[in-house]
């Protein structure tokens, strides 16, 4: 496949279970080595450049990540300085201001001496941003991050991340499985079936009907929101046989 | 409800040192933050009363044993260090080293267990896991079995490539390019070390009884008859060793998050994984050629040390290692002592001086940081 | 969960299970076939069917290898069914029943039966052997039930491991301090099938049965528990009844196998691997499929064991260690790859 991911934007990939989409993200990150091919970021072969410049480059936050027993959450976003650190250069002022920072934006400030594991789901995805935005990068790589959480804080996230790619001009590219939280905050749209791009370019042009049938197999009918003037896909939840038996309302 | 306020550091670019000290933190940071360090509090404290632990102790062991010597005879000849009989002799061919080696070997136990703790992310993990005992072990009982006319001096040399030859078999069956699970070297650990104690044990059962006594002594861990050149090859590995791993600590600590994880965060890469392996292979290695196998020190030691204080991973190694220096001289004393003049070897003595302090470190409510 | 009942024999697992048994059956009368004086399997039969007390040969399959096969049978599958429990509960691989200090239990109270009191009949052997064990695995739960958490499978894997490591120190001071008492002592310490009649198998074999048989009734909920306390409460397990009812079938599995060879600890940890490569994670299947293959391993093994360096043999933990630990390598290489 071939995939270039545009500056400045939010590229968020879609489609059905088991399609290959956390592959993709991981070997963009290079976490994953390509069967052939390479990886470019910044002009540069991802696989020559060191582990460590692209960790200060790129950040990635995987599928359910493994949280160490006893960790508290100011001592897990601490980790995401890694990348900025050195054996000498073990604690900064800067790092510890960028974890303050992270910690603010991620909204777990308030639990920064607590053990993640007393928290719950959601906020224990929050301290796992917080330490992808503790690195600093300018490519944020998500992989199902709105998993756990409920519909308000899926929402703070993505519009803290929208802020995130246009005051800061980071890159972001995000797997999700909310069709219809990917098509409003997405630039760039990319949906992968059976692990191949199947359409890949704006919202506007990506995100229809017939799209959506054939990489989801799924009835939809699209409509515009309104406010956003982002469209919305109504999943044709109940059959119609149904419908026409109940009273008008 | 007090929740924790805040307040992030403001840079200072006009200072050149800056020393930062808050309710938990020492840090210090100079030459425009390109050296910036930060230690906690309480890791220190307890770093230091460890420490004046294992000295106490170690002054304890000195005045102790069968051979009785008054508190100036030691100090008159720990002072004037003149070779003037027989009572100097215990102290220095005898108690000295004895008293540094058990605390040198603890300390590369519990640092070697430490470190394959962390990489095989089991708190079960210990060296005898990897067979660096049981290689060890068999090397020298085939030695003294098999083979009783060939020189013991070479004992130690024979132990240690033993313990690198079985490690490195260990290594080379798990490697694997796509599938790096811890699992598979603690499975192939296990499977190792049992065949080897099965093969160590026929050669004891079906060696004659002479000399299998003599290797029973040897495999159950002993500092009794180690020498200043044992204290040397100690001393002089654990000062190459403990640098290399302080220097990998780091890593150390991002690997706890998963390969995925620590690969985005730029870790995890080959050369780390295979060289903090190297490292603690390497110290089990030589501690065990050349005292005999020790157990449990190193499955114990960072266990306890996690629950005497909460810390980062490098603290943490520093902390393992003061305990297991503690634990092996405290048991080598009680060895010496309790049925005196008979000795008791320290390798079991671990097992059994070290379960019930594990046992009640088990036990205590953990003192988890709720404010 | 429901397979039509035509469906089962093609079920993958029941060929598993099926192949299993027709395996052992061969080991068996293999077994039974190779010793000192090699007979043939026609010589067997008439052996076990038409027994005349005064045919030698007859003699010889009655009173020493039947004996000794089916007590391979019987220890292979109790340690093989112990170990799959253990794993399944603590969720730790690593688990076996040398984990909960029950092996080093009975042989602790073996030693000091035999150290303090002289006790050496054989007569009591397992029953001291027992009291060893059940107490090694009580002390081991009520530790792992004050430490903080409770019963976990954590808490119990690092109590176990620290009870058998304090005990088995304790068994080495005694070996140390006292080496001529303790000559027979290392044979009996490293496991061995010798030395047992029907008789003791006899008493023992009911509690071996029951265990066995409340093994396979429970092993559907060791699924669900393998897959969490709460998943599994939430399923209406109740976790704490079930662990404790889990706990004394592992027990009573160990101590009777301690009894009747002495502690031989790779079955219990190498087996259940070995199940789980064939059939999955599903204990249902796991349960039946690890006693099958722990008898047919310890069959083989106690078989090459008599062979090798014959008319001595090796000791059968030396032999399970040996012969085991190749196969388990290989089939983590294939499987694991």
């Amino acid at each position: 496949m071939n995939l270039a991911i545009a500056d400045g934007k939010t590229s968020i990939i879609i489609g059905a279970n088991g399609c290959g989409k956390s592959t993709l993200l991981k070997t963009i990150a290079r976490v994953l080595l390509p069967a052939s091919g390479d990886v470019i970021l910044d002009g540069e072969n991802i696989a020559s450049i060191k582990t460590k410049h692209v960790a200060q480059k790129l950040g990635l936050l995987p599928q359910g990540p493994i949280t160490p027993e006893g960790l508290t959450v100011k001592e897990l976003v601490s980790q995401g300085r890694y990348p900025h650190q050195s054996f000498l250069r073990q604690w900064t002022s800067a790092d510890e201001a960028a974890v303050y920072e992270a910690m603010q934006i991620a909204d777990v400030a308030q639990f920064s001496e607590l053990p993640i594991d007393d928290l719950s789901g959601g906020q224990r995805q929050r301290c796992w941003i917080a330490m992808v935005l503790a690195q600093q990068t300018n490519f944020i790589l998500l992989d199902e991050p709105t998993t756990f959480l409920d519909l308000k804080v899926q929402v703070d996230l993505m519009r803290l991340l929208a802020e995130l790619v246009q005051k800061n001009n980071r890159t972001l590219v995000m797997v999700l499985h909310d069709l219809n939280l990917a098509a409003a905050f997405a630039d760039q749209l990319i949906m992968l079936k059976d692990g191949k791009i199947m359409h890949n370019g704006p919202v506007e042009n990506v995100f229809n009907a017939a799209n959506i049938k054939s990489v989801f197999n799924l009835d939809v009918d699209i409509i515009i929101d309104p406010r956003s003037k982002r469209p919305v896909c109504l999943p044709h939840l109940r059959s119609a046989s149904v419908c026409a038996l109940e009273p008008a309302l | 409800m007090h929740s924790p306020k805040l307040t992030p550091n403001e840079p200072t670019q006009h200072e050149l040192t800056q020393h930062e000290i808050t309710n938990q933190e020492i840090q210090w940071r100079c030459f425009g933050q390109h050296v910036a360090l930060s230690f906690n509090k309480r890791v220190i404290y307890s770093l230091l009363l460890l420490a004046s632990a294992v000295v106490l102790i170690a002054i304890w062991s000195l005045f102790t044993g069968s051979y009785r010597l008054s508190a100036e005879q030691v100090l008159s000849i720990l002072l004037t260090q003149q070779a003037a009989g027989a009572s100097d002799d215990v102290i220095w061919l005898f108690r000295f080293p004895r008293t540094l080696a058990a605390i040198l070997v603890g300390m590369m136990m519990a640092l070697s267990g430490a470190v394959l703790q962390n990489i095989t992310r089991n708190s079960l993990a210990d060296p005898s896991l990897v067979g660096i005992s049981q290689g060890a072990a068999l090397a020298v009982v085939i030695a003294i079995v098999v083979f009783p006319e060939f020189d013991q001096s070479y004992r130690s040399l024979l132990a240690f490539f033993g313990s690198i030859l079985v490690t490195g078999l260990i290594l080379f069956l798990s490697h694997s390019k796509n599938n790096h699970k811890p699992i598979r070297f603690i499975l192939l650990g296990i499977a190792l070390s049992a065949f080897l104690s099965a093969v160590t044990t026929a050669y004891l059962t079906y060696g004659q009884l002479y000399k299998a006594s003599a290797a029973l002594g040897w495999l159950a861990g002993s500092i009794d008859g180690v020498n200043w050149q044992d204290v040397r090859i100690l001393f002089y590995s654990c000062l190459c060793l403990l640098p290399l791993l302080l220097l990998q600590s780091r890593a150390m600590a991002i690997m706890r998050l998963g390969d995925t994880t620590a690969i985005a965060l730029g870790g995890n890469t080959e050369v780390q994984k295979y060289s903090l392996i190297a490292i603690s292979v390497a110290l089990a290695a030589t501690a065990t050629s050349v005292v005999g196998p020790i157990g449990f020190i190193g499955l114990i030691a960072p266990h306890a040390a996690r629950r005497f204080c909460r810390c980062g991973v490098t603290s943490h190694l520093l902390l393992s290692a003061v305990i297991g220096g503690l634990l092996l001289l405290f048991a080598d004393i009680v060895g010496r002592r309790l049925i005196a003049p008979s000795q008791l070897p320290a390798g079991v003595l671990t097992q059994i001086i070290g379960v019930p302090i594990f046992i009640f470190l088990l036990l205590r409510k953990q003192a988890r940081s709720h404010l | 969960m429901q397979s039509p009942k035509p469906a089962f024999f093609y079920h993958k697992n029941a060929r598993v299970l099926g192949g299993l048994l027709m395996v052992c059956a061969a080991l068996f009368l293999l077994h039974l076939a190779i010793g000192a004086k090699a007979l043939s399997i026609g010589e067997i039969w008439l052996a076990i069917s038409v027994f005349n007390s005064n045919n030698f040969d007859h003699m010889v399959v009655w009173n020493v290898r039947l004996p000794r096969a089916l007590i391979a049978i019987t220890v292979g599958a109790s340690l093989a069914v112990a170990g799959a429990i253990m794993q399944g509960v603590t969720k730790n691989p690593l688990a076996s029943p040398s984990i909960l200090g029950l092996l080093s239990g009975a042989a602790f109270a073996i030693v000091v039966a035999l150290g303090w009191f002289g006790i050496d009949s054989p007569l009591y052997t397992p029953w001291i052997a027992a009291l060893g064990a059940s107490g090694a695995a009580i002390m081991v739960a009520l530790i792992a039930h004050a430490a903080p958490g409770g019963l976990t499978a954590h808490n119990l894997t690092l109590a176990g491991a620290a009870v058998s490591a304090f005990l088995a120190a304790i068994i080495t001071l005694f070996q140390l301090s006292n080496e001529d008492d303790f000559d027979d002592l290392r044979e009996w310490l490293s496991g061995s099938l010798a030395g047992n009649n029907l008789d003791v198998l006899s008493s023992i074999a009911p509690w071996i049965c029951l265990s066995l048989l409340a093994a396979l009734l429970l092993a559907n909920k060791i699924t669900l528990l393998a897959m969490g306390d709460e998943t599994a409460k939430s399923l209406g397990v109740k976790t704490t009844r079930l662990k404790l009812q889990l706990m004394l079938c592992v027990i009573m599995l160990t101590a009777c196998s301690v009894a009747l060879v002495g502690p031989v600890g790779f079955i219990g940890l190498v087996i259940p691997h070995v199940s789980r490569f064939f059939v999955g994670a599903d204990y249902r299947w796991v349960i039946p499929i690890s006693a099958l293959l722990g008898a047919c391993f310890l069959l083989l093994v106690d078989t090459l064991a008599r062979v090798v360096i014959s008319p001595a043999e090796v000791s059968t933990g030396i032999a399970s260690a040996i012969i085991g630990a190749p196969i388990f390598v290989y089939l983590i290489k294939v499987k694991l790859d």
